[in-house]
């Protein structure tokens, strides 16, 4: 009978195995299939099998060069990394103060900017630009950096919850006592609930930025310029300027895409924590 | 005790000052200035628009191309809702007994983390007709017979990018059906091992009601990301051939930004928002009033 079930329980874990590996090779093909032109030279493009990498002594770095040497990679890592500094720099501070007040204090007209920030997360994403483009246009934010970061500053919001919960779990004795030590409630907030938020910090400035380097819809629209290009919108451009040469593309894709496998190689607890936490509250 | 009082409000003031601004001035002003424009002809540069009542509704229900697109979100939404017990079946896996458990579930979530354009892209190339991965694989298998023109055949190109929408989000469903399923205290399992349940009746008894609150937030996701579908068919198609692959999502934007009749957009945007809603109230009517009371007869 054990042996029976020793048996059974073997063949249920190859099941379980080949199901998962089925699956890790779904997930992986498309990347490795681009990974494997990006190795090869126009030529092997044509006479090579695109489930190939080309042989040992053919595989070229060229297509990857011609990525790294377009100045405007550089530009859009630039203006990447100034609008995640920015937006994350005024996400971080707005979000943990606006959960502190909400979630600690009573006060006249707290349920009026409770539902004003529930109202904020019930509109949709993208349609709503048609209205906000006016907005942004008449403050001439259009073509600067601007757009993006006012945008990301005020329209996404989950940080908020993330943050309420984790203020909803620090005693509100720390607080009180602090008070009547005689520390003004800005005190209070920046030297004691601040520094306990760093956790939750870390998961809303990680799930930020990869959101952030991979939006296209935002830069596209409001920032054509070329030198406002960001990774995204760079890889779009250097798309359409590619036609036809699949091997470039593909280093291209590459590239951009590791600064975001890179942060869920290296972050993915936090990473993981956050999306469940921003899904669990609606 | 007023002193205090006056620091508490002072505090209070001063920190939601910028956030609530910010807030009303670019979210909240614009959804309700949708309902406004809605009704206009505003064509998105002029300082003049004239209220023309509801006309953009009446051209909007007359707008065919419309209509084609909202026909291909319904096929994103139907394929992603055949794949949600799939997705909780993985979900149950991976929380089972299984080696290298870890290594799967960064796996299974990886797609979601990946840069939508690039990985659009990636794909293109996957099911490109000139030297295309797909067709190579048909090949290798001896299955040329099934090759098409992946994303021009009017027929197949929205389900080919519902093909790739599915492998960019369906991590994100199993990793919170995840979390709902590990959030059932281990006692409780314990309590039905002893009382003898199996494996069928654990799941049916216990995992599924855990994570109803879970799977109802799924499907909601499921609604409001089918309507929104946006960047796949943009990067891979721009909506073609002709409007065979448009969304709704697609449309309007185009309908704004290209071609400027931004009073029309808007009220495609109205009609987005009530979609949402309304296919949400169905939703949760058919499962909890009509599924639900069929459980217990």
């Amino acid at each position: 009978m054990k042996t029976l079930n020793i048996r059974r329980s073997f063949w249920i874990q190859l099941l379980k195995q080949l199901l998962c590996l089925a699956m890790v090779a779904i997930v992986v093909a498309p990347i490795a299939l681009t990974l494997f032109a990006a190795f090869k030279t126009k030529a092997d493009m044509v006479r090579t099998s695109p489930l190939r990498l080309p042989p040992f002594d053919r595989i070229t770095l060229e297509n990857f060069k011609a990525v790294l040497s377009n100045k405007y990679l550089f530009v859009g890592f630039r203006n990447t990394i100034v609008i995640l500094v920015f937006s994350l720099f005024f996400n971080v501070m707005f979000g943990t103060v606006t959960a502190y007040v909400v979630e600690r204090f009573q006060f006249r007209f707290k349920k009026v900017v409770v539902s004003l920030f529930f109202l904020g997360m019930l509109i949709p994403t993208f349609v709503t630009e048609i209205a906000r483009f006016k907005i942004i246009s008449g403050l001439g934010l259009y073509n600067t950096l601007g757009a993006p970061i006012v945008i990301y500053v005020a329209s996404d919001l989950m940080q908020l919850y993330i943050y309420r919960q984790f203020i909803s779990r620090i005693s509100v004795s720390l607080d009180e006592s602090a008070i009547l030590d005689g520390c003004s409630y800005f005190g209070v907030f920046g030297r004691i609930i601040f520094p306990l938020l760093a956790p939750a910090t870390a998961t809303v400035c990680i799930i930020k930025s990869i959101n952030i380097i991979n939006d296209m819809y935002i830069p596209y629209l409001y920032m054509p310029k070329n030198q406002l290009r960001t990774l995204t919108t760079f890889l779009m451009n250097f798309a359409n300027a590619q036609q036809g040469s699949w091997q470039k593309l593909a280093a291209g894709i590459i590239i951009i895409m590791l600064p975001t496998i890179l942060l869920y190689v290296f972050f993915q607890k936090y990473i993981l924590a956050g999306v469940i936490a921003g899904a669990v509250k609606e | 005790m007023g002193l205090l009082e006056k620091q508490k409000t002072k505090f209070i003031v001063i920190s939601l000052l910028v956030p609530v601004t910010l807030l009303v001035a670019f979210v909240v002003v614009p959804g309700i200035d949708l309902f406004r424009l809605s009704a206009t002809d505003w064509d998105g540069l002029s300082r003049n628009m004239k209220y023309i009542g509801f006309d953009n509704y009446a051209s909007m229900f007359r707008d065919k191309d419309l209509w084609i697109s909202l026909k291909n979100n319904m096929v994103y939404f139907f394929v992603h809702l055949l794949m949600i017990p799939v997705e909780l079946a993985f979900a149950v896996l991976l929380t089972s007994k299984l080696r290298a458990a870890k290594f799967y579930k960064t796996m299974v979530f990886m797609p979601y983390i990946i840069n939508g354009v690039a990985i659009s892209y990636a794909f293109s190339y996957f099911f490109s007709p000139i030297n295309g991965a797909f067709d190579a694989i048909l090949s290798a298998v001896h299955l040329e017979g099934l090759i098409r023109s992946w994303l021009s055949d009017a027929k197949i190109v929205n389900y080919v990018l519902s093909f790739v929408s599915l492998w960019r989000f369906s991590g994100y469903h199993v990793i919170l059906f995840m979390a709902a399923l590990q959030s059932v205290p281990q006692d409780i399992h314990e309590a039905a091992l002893v009382d003898g349940a199996n494996a069928w009746q654990r799941f049916r008894y216990i995992q599924i009601p855990s994570i109803m609150l879970m799977v109802d937030f799924v499907l909601f996701d499921n609604i409001r990301g089918a309507l929104q579908v946006f960047d796949i068919p943009f990067v891979m198609t721009n909506g073609g051939p002709g409007y065979a692959s448009s969304t709704f999502t697609l449309y309007t934007i185009n309908t704004a930004f290209k071609f400027s009749r931004f009073g029309l957009a808007a009220t495609m945007a109205v009609a987005i928002m009530f979609m949402i809603v309304l296919i949400y109230f169905i939703q949760n009517f058919l499962i909890h009033k009509v599924m639900l009371r069929e459980g217990r007869r």
